[in-house]
């Protein structure tokens, strides 16, 4: 046996890799960049450690559950590499009544993802969101929309636990949800556009319910306010509502603009265009995750876990517990 | 019942907790044998107990997971009763109820000075994975509790008089292979948690794994139960090293469960 093998497969080593991969995990933890190189190497490290150990060792062969249970930890590792290199993760925002078209307000995807989300589409058709006094979240119920594989409309209520699965993507419905301003575009020029202006995540952003955005061929931004005195999310419990009574305040360089609840259709004249305010609307958020190691990865951990139970009831039934 | 209610029964079983331990211990400093007056006050502790935490689940309509008060009071619980059962099945190792027990007033005295306050079971927490997750992850608990008892004792003996006090216990040699399996039974129970806990995680939030505080310091626990029983191995480590292994799981595992939620605003950060 090549002494390299021999080196490898090191029971010592064995013991120095999981201090590796502990410091390496600490790193991790207190670090951004979560898939740092000493992760990758301490892993990697490891699993060479194991497979040398795996094809040399001859207690292995001896104790089947306990190579079964170095076996399924070895896929664990492959499987956990494979992951991180085609996963995806997003986050979406959809406005009620619209569709979803592949717009993240975020992403974050592995070198290897085959991209395919463009193909996921759906309708956001309402949400309801329940609320105990306090106000504690009790329960998201967001009602979607689609076209079937067979051409035919279905829909259906996502929200905790319960995500939309299309195309392997899984879209999970759960706190994450605002006030939508829509606006219409109407360029001196050109088509023109509707669109909306998601205000920052409510109740958590309660108090900063305004953003700053840019016009197609304008370069001083607009920026845009909800003011209203309800309670969207009531203090003693209820359901998450529109406030019936608020006002918009839209600011252009030194020119501010305040729209009251129920003149939908006002409009602005700004350089390069008319822009009407259309109304108010909710979004929600969508948490995105696409990994199809998971069920490997459920089958690999099952049967490292149920091996490594039958190892140590073979060794401790052969002693009894009060000898 | 209302909260007052509830909170009386807990000390009265606190009480009883307190009062098997003080025996206990004063057992194995006078060499006496109080062994079933123990056991009955730790079965009574427990029957009380059970009813507190029933009585706040049926008033609030959800189990003891969310507050520190609730998190205290379900681990002195299962804890307890992980180690009555190790009292009742294991008569040889009784003794080690003089180091468990102010381990456990520790965590008693804690809870009598958190706020017992309510609050609502956040919807990610409307899963059976909870209950097997942390159902698994008190069994883990359990095992290093008993552990630690029999790791305190072999670490004690190093001084004479403790030795006496513990004479009527298996050797050391005896004691660490006892330990080593508690160790072993946790390392199976605490993988089991860290899986129902991803398969939770992945249905609650969308994501098997996050580097939340509770999940990294759980997995950093497991890397180090998986270094104490590897040391074993490949060492033939003596009773008293292997002794100091589960000390340090124990530490580790104790501010996972206990240290991390004061870092975190609920027992997984980001679980609302």
């Amino acid at each position: 046996m090549p002494r390299l093998v021999l080196l490898l497969a090191s029971l010592k080593l064995t013991l120095v890799t999981f201090v590796f991969l502990g410091l390496s995990v600490v790193l991790a933890y207190f670090n951004e960049v979560r898939t740092s190189p000493w992760l990758v190497l301490s892993l990697s490290l490891l699993s060479l450690n194991l497979l040398a150990a795996i094809a040399t060792n001859p207690y292995f062969r001896r104790q089947v559950p306990l190579m079964v249970f170095h076996l399924a930890l070895l896929a664990i590792v492959i499987l956990i590499a494979i992951g991180r290199l085609t996963y995806f993760k997003g986050r979406a925002e959809v406005v009620e009544g619209e569709a979803f078209t592949g717009d993240f307000v975020e992403i974050d995807a592995g070198p290897w993802h085959p991209l395919g989300v463009e193909q996921v589409q759906f309708i956001n058709l309402g949400t309801r969101i329940r609320y105990a006094p306090g106000p504690v979240r009790i329960g998201t119920e967001n009602l979607v929309g689609w076209i079937n594989d067979q051409g035919k409309p279905e829909q259906a209520v996502i929200g905790d636990h319960t995500p939309l699965i299309r195309h392997h993507y899984r879209f999970y419905a759960n706190w994450n949800k605002g006030f939508a301003l829509m606006f219409g575009w109407q360029p001196n020029t050109g088509e023109a556009l509707r669109g909306s202006v998601n205000l920052p995540s409510y109740p958590a952003n309660a108090l900063t319910q305004a953003r700053q955005w840019s016009l197609p061929g304008n370069v001083q931004p607009i920026w845009a306010a909800l003011q209203f005195d309800d309670e969207p999310v009531p203090e003693n419990g209820g359901e998450f509502r529109l406030p019936q009574s608020y006002k918009v305040v839209i600011r252009h360089g030194e020119q501010r603009w305040e729209i009251d609840a129920g003149q939908g259709g006002a409009d602005i004249d700004l350089p390069g265009g008319r822009l009407s305010y259309l109304g108010l609307r909710t979004w929600m958020g969508y948490q995105v995750a696409w990994d199809r190691t998971m069920p490997w990865l459920l089958g690999a951990s099952v049967i490292a876990v149920l091996a490594l139970a039958w190892h140590f009831w073979k060794k401790f039934a052969q002693q009894p517990w009060n000898a | 019942m209302d909260l007052i209610g509830e909170l009386r029964i807990l000390w009265v079983a606190v009480v009883a907790y307190v009062l098997a331990g003080s025996i206990s211990i004063f057992g194995v400093l006078l060499k006496k044998r109080p062994e079933r007056t123990v056991l009955g006050l730790m079965l009574l502790g427990l029957a009380l107990h059970t009813a507190a935490i029933a009585l706040r689940w049926q008033r609030l309509d959800h189990g003891p997971f969310v507050t520190m008060f609730e998190i205290l009071s379900s681990n002195v619980w299962s804890l307890m009763l992980a180690f009555s059962i190790a009292y009742w099945r294991l008569p040889s190792i009784r003794p080690v109820a003089a180091i468990i027990m102010p381990i456990l007033f520790t965590m008693m005295g804690w809870l009598m000075t958190v706020s017992p306050g309510e609050t609502h079971l956040p919807p990610t927490y409307h899963t059976v994975w909870l209950f097997i997750h942390i159902g698994f992850g008190k069994v883990f608990l359990g095992a290093v509790l008993v552990a630690v008892g029999l790791s305190g004792v072999i670490l004690l003996r190093r001084d004479g008089r403790a030795d006496g006090w513990f004479s009527r216990l298996p050797d050391s040699e005896r004691l660490s292979e006892l330990s080593y399996r508690c160790m072993a039974i946790g390392f199976v129970f605490e993988t089991l948690m860290l899986i129902a806990g991803a398969i939770w995680a992945q249905d609650a939030w969308g994501r098997y794994w996050d580097w939340d505080p509770l999940e990294t310091w759980a997995f950093i626990t497991w890397i180090i139960v998986g270094i104490s029983l590897h040391a074993r191995l490949t060492f033939r480590l003596s009773p008293r090293l292997g002794a100091w292994l589960v000390i340090g799981v124990f530490v580790s595992a104790f501010l996972t469960f206990f240290g991390v939620p004061f870092i975190s605003q609920t027992p997984h950060q980001g679980a609302v």
